[in-house]
């Protein structure tokens, strides 16, 4: 008579254990989610600043552009009033935080891209690289000279 | 438990993913881009360059600098392609000591392996910085036609780059996992991969764990590239018809026509003509001469029409060689950022009478499957994926038909929603909650998945009583939805089991209905919620009048002047006429009339002190009395 209560015993334990082991293994995984979950809102919080703060980017890239060519027009016809255009361009540019990249300095794949040439040490822009935040957005397409 | 990189390493440019919260997620790399070109460099000075850096020093370095090595990996040095490549390749390419592969770069040799391994040990490090923790394990992609030497090559080379590679999977492989196809048991696959330099074809058939390469196919030198080619060829000739001047030769201008090309072809993804503007692009004694050319869609596919064609003989054989007839395949894939070409994608879906997957970033996807396999492999992606979402739109019916949605469609499972409405009529004792699924804007156009009434709503004006209506859905998709009101407590519910027990032919019919007939609907809805703005302003209009206007009334008893009464009762006589017929504009110019005669005179009640009109209820959150169809709710 009393094995099978014994046996009735052990599945009875065998089963807490198993609960107790699920509950535990749920828990655990619930937690993971929350953490993963709370963590992926901080996430998404640094990554929706960063956006904002680079929103205009596109814009910026497009209006850059047609700087390119303005400053080409500029150069071709010598027309002040159309320097003037170029300022307030540039003033635009500014007041957004995007700064030309000076070319006045030795090569630096971090803010250049060479087009033309291999030997030499001077730089001549080709077309204007801008950074915005510090960031570069466009490197300045550069010409290697001596 | 620290995440496993899935990494897509291309021949022109790389990707990488992670599985956050159950969902795949592109990284950027420290430059903030989501690609990664696979290039390396030694510099002048004998500093290393990696990706962009390496790319954008490339003219000046080309003998230092490794590009495509990709088609080099794995390979014997007397194998055709390598023997083909390498004088394609403006490095030095030759034979390693084991008959295997070398490159030069600087001063030293390289294996291509090692090669790879300085790319993936950027995305490596540059994950690391986003993540802030250690990435030490990857699943790494290769092409389906690899063989054994170049996947162990592979392998190897994220070996070198400090990773432990769980796995190398084939690149069709990873587009399948990232679109979920790999539970579509028994289905046949074709992955179309059109990327910037290469072009493969692959024939998959999805097993009971596994996903099968039936056969592969392709042109390893057909790419995105050839089609700027082609468009630069013709932008050039263009210009030397009108200003006779070959810039062929030039490379600043050639840079500039191939920002055009890159940018028109972009554009004329999404648009059918395009302008291309390339001023001062060149001078000669007369002056400057500028490009200028109207460009159509129509154009261009002619120009490129014959790569294209080529792509599309290339699947017919391919998916010949796996034995399956074109009617067989169930879905297809599209990768590279050249299928988003709209010529692609009809020439993909004439060929196989369906439309093709390519909702997923095509640049991305395939980094994108590689890092669901880390989390299958890691658990992550299995516990996620039991989260269902809503097939459809769920919500109820309000005044005037209107079908408001609580929980709109592809929300994640379990869900719950809370929302007050109102009564549509003065007294009104009880509110219907009929309970739908659809994405139609009217309520009768949708499914009707039950009704309950709540009753027993203390009499009061229209718009006072506040009932709360709850939807809940739990993870097995069981929807219970719960009206209360707030004023007694009082409450009922209904549980409608199977909610989303629709049949796929059903949820595309509903969803595609909503799409044909959103024009219709929504000037349906706009006519039922002009009239219900008109009502409720009646409504309010005649309760001032009667609260301010009446001799006899008690609280600000004649407040309202008589000739203001009559203008406000010829106004809303009018508006009422107006009601009976269904001409919205002239309602509409009703409406605004009475409620500017109303509005003066409601400023002159707020001046002289006397009680203002009550706030006018929203409408669309009004709940009429058990008949829902009934345009005017009684009474």
């Amino acid at each position: 008579m009393d094995e099978p209560k014994n046996e009735n015993n052990n599945t009875e334990v065998d089963k807490l254990t198993k609960c107790e082991q699920e509950k535990e293994e749920y828990l655990n995984n619930w937690k993971r989610e929350r953490a993963d979950f709370l963590n992926y809102k901080k996430d998404e919080l640094k990554r929706l600043e960063e956006f904002v703060k680079f929103a205009n980017e596109a814009v910026i890239l497009e209006i850059v552009e047609i700087l390119d060519d303005l400053e080409r027009a500029a150069k071709e016809l010598n027309n002040e009033g159309l320097d003037q255009v170029l300022k307030k361009f540039q003033d635009l540019l500014k007041k957004h935080d995007v700064e030309r990249i000076s070319v006045d300095t030795a090569f630096d794949p971090l803010l250049h891209e060479a087009v033309e040439g291999a030997e030499g040490d001077k730089l001549e822009e080709i077309r204007a690289g801008y950074k915005m935040h510090g960031q570069v957005v466009r490197p300045a397409r550069v010409k290697i000279t001596k | 438990m620290s995440k496993i990189l899935g990494i897509d390493l291309g021949t022109t440019n790389s990707a990488m993913a992670i599985v956050e919260v159950g969902q795949p997620r592109i990284l950027e790399n420290k430059e903030g881009m989501r690609t990664t070109p696979s290039i390396t460099a030694i510099g002048k000075n004998g500093e290393r360059y990696v990706g962009i850096t390496a790319k954008r020093q490339a003219v000046t370095n080309p003998k230092d600098t490794i590009f495509s090595v990709k088609r080099l990996i794995g390979r014997r040095f007397s194998d055709a392609e390598v023997q083909h490549d390498k004088n394609l390749l403006p490095y030095e390419v030759k034979e390693g000591a084991h008959g295997d592969v070398e490159v030069k770069m600087g001063d030293k040799s390289y294996k291509p392996a090692e090669i790879s391994a300085m790319v993936l040990q950027k995305l490596k490090n540059d994950a690391e910085d986003r993540l802030g923790e250690k990435i030490t394990e990857a699943i790494i992609t290769v092409p389906a036609y690899f063989d054994d030497a170049q996947r162990k090559a592979t392998k190897d080379a994220g070996e070198i780059a400090g990773l432990n590679v769980k796995r190398v999977i084939n690149e069709p492989t990873a587009a399948a996992l990232a679109y979920g196809l790999d539970k579509k048991k028994d289905e046949k696959i074709v992955v179309y991969d059109f990327g910037g330099g290469t072009f493969d074809i692959s024939v998959l058939e999805i097993g009971d764990d596994t996903i099968e390469v039936k056969s592969t196919g392709g042109d390893t030198h057909l790419g995105g590239d050839d089609i700027d080619q082609k468009i630069i060829k013709y932008f050039v000739e263009e210009f030397k018809k009108e200003h006779g001047v070959d810039v062929s030769k030039d490379q600043l201008a050639l840079q500039r026509m191939k920002d055009a090309a890159e940018k028109a072809k972009h554009e004329l993804s999404s648009t059918m003509q395009t302008e291309v503007n390339v001023p001062f692009l060149t001078a000669d004694a007369s002056g400057a001469k500028h490009f200028n050319v109207s460009f159509s869609r129509a154009k261009l596919e002619e120009l490129v029409g014959d790569l294209i064609e080529r792509s599309l003989e290339l699947t017919k054989k391919t998916v010949e060689e796996s034995g399956f007839k074109m009617s067989d395949i169930n879905e297809v894939v599209m990768v590279g950022g050249q299928t988003r070409m709209p010529m692609i994608v009809e020439g993909v879906k004439k060929l196989f009478g369906k439309d093709p997957h390519k909702d997923i970033n095509p640049d991305e996807v395939v980094a994108l499957g590689a890092a669901v396999q880390g989390g299958i492999m890691q658990g992550e992606i299995r516990d996620v994926l039991l989260l269902d979402v809503t097939p459809l739109s769920l919500g109820i019916e309000t005044l005037g038909g209107v079908f408001t949605k609580m929980i709109e469609k592809n929300t994640t499972v379990p869900t719950a929603k809370t929302q007050i409405f109102s009564t549509a009529a003065d007294n009104q004792p009880s509110v219907e909650i009929h309970v739908l699924q659809g994405e139609r804007a009217m309520a009768h156009d949708n499914k009707t998945l039950g009704k309950f009434i709540l009753d027993g709503i203390p009499p009061a004006p229209r718009g006072v009583p506040q009932v709360e209506v709850s939807f809940d859905i739990d993870a097995n998709g069981i929807l219970n939805v719960k009206a209360k009101d707030k004023a007694t407590n009082k409450e009922q519910s209904v549980r409608i089991e199977g909610s989303s027990g629709l049949t796929d032919e059903e949820k595309k019919r509903m969803t595609a209905d909503a799409e044909k007939f959103a024009a219709e609907d929504a000037k349906k809805k706009e006519a039922v919620e002009v009239k219900n703005l008109a009502e409720t302003l009646i409504y309010t209009t005649e309760k001032m009048i009667k609260e301010n206007g009446a001799p006899d009334a008690t609280a600000g008893a004649g407040k309202i002047k008589e000739e203001d009464k009559k203008e406000i009762n010829d106004k809303i006589e009018k508006l009422k006429a107006e009601l009976k017929g269904d001409n919205l504009e002239e309602i509409k110019k009703a409406t605004e009339e009475l409620s500017k005669v109303a509005q003066r005179v409601g400023a002159e009640l707020y001046k002289s002190g006397a009680e203002p009109q009550p706030t006018p209820p929203n409408p669309e959150q009004e709940i009429p009395k058990e008949d829902p169809h009934e345009k005017n709710p009684k009474s």
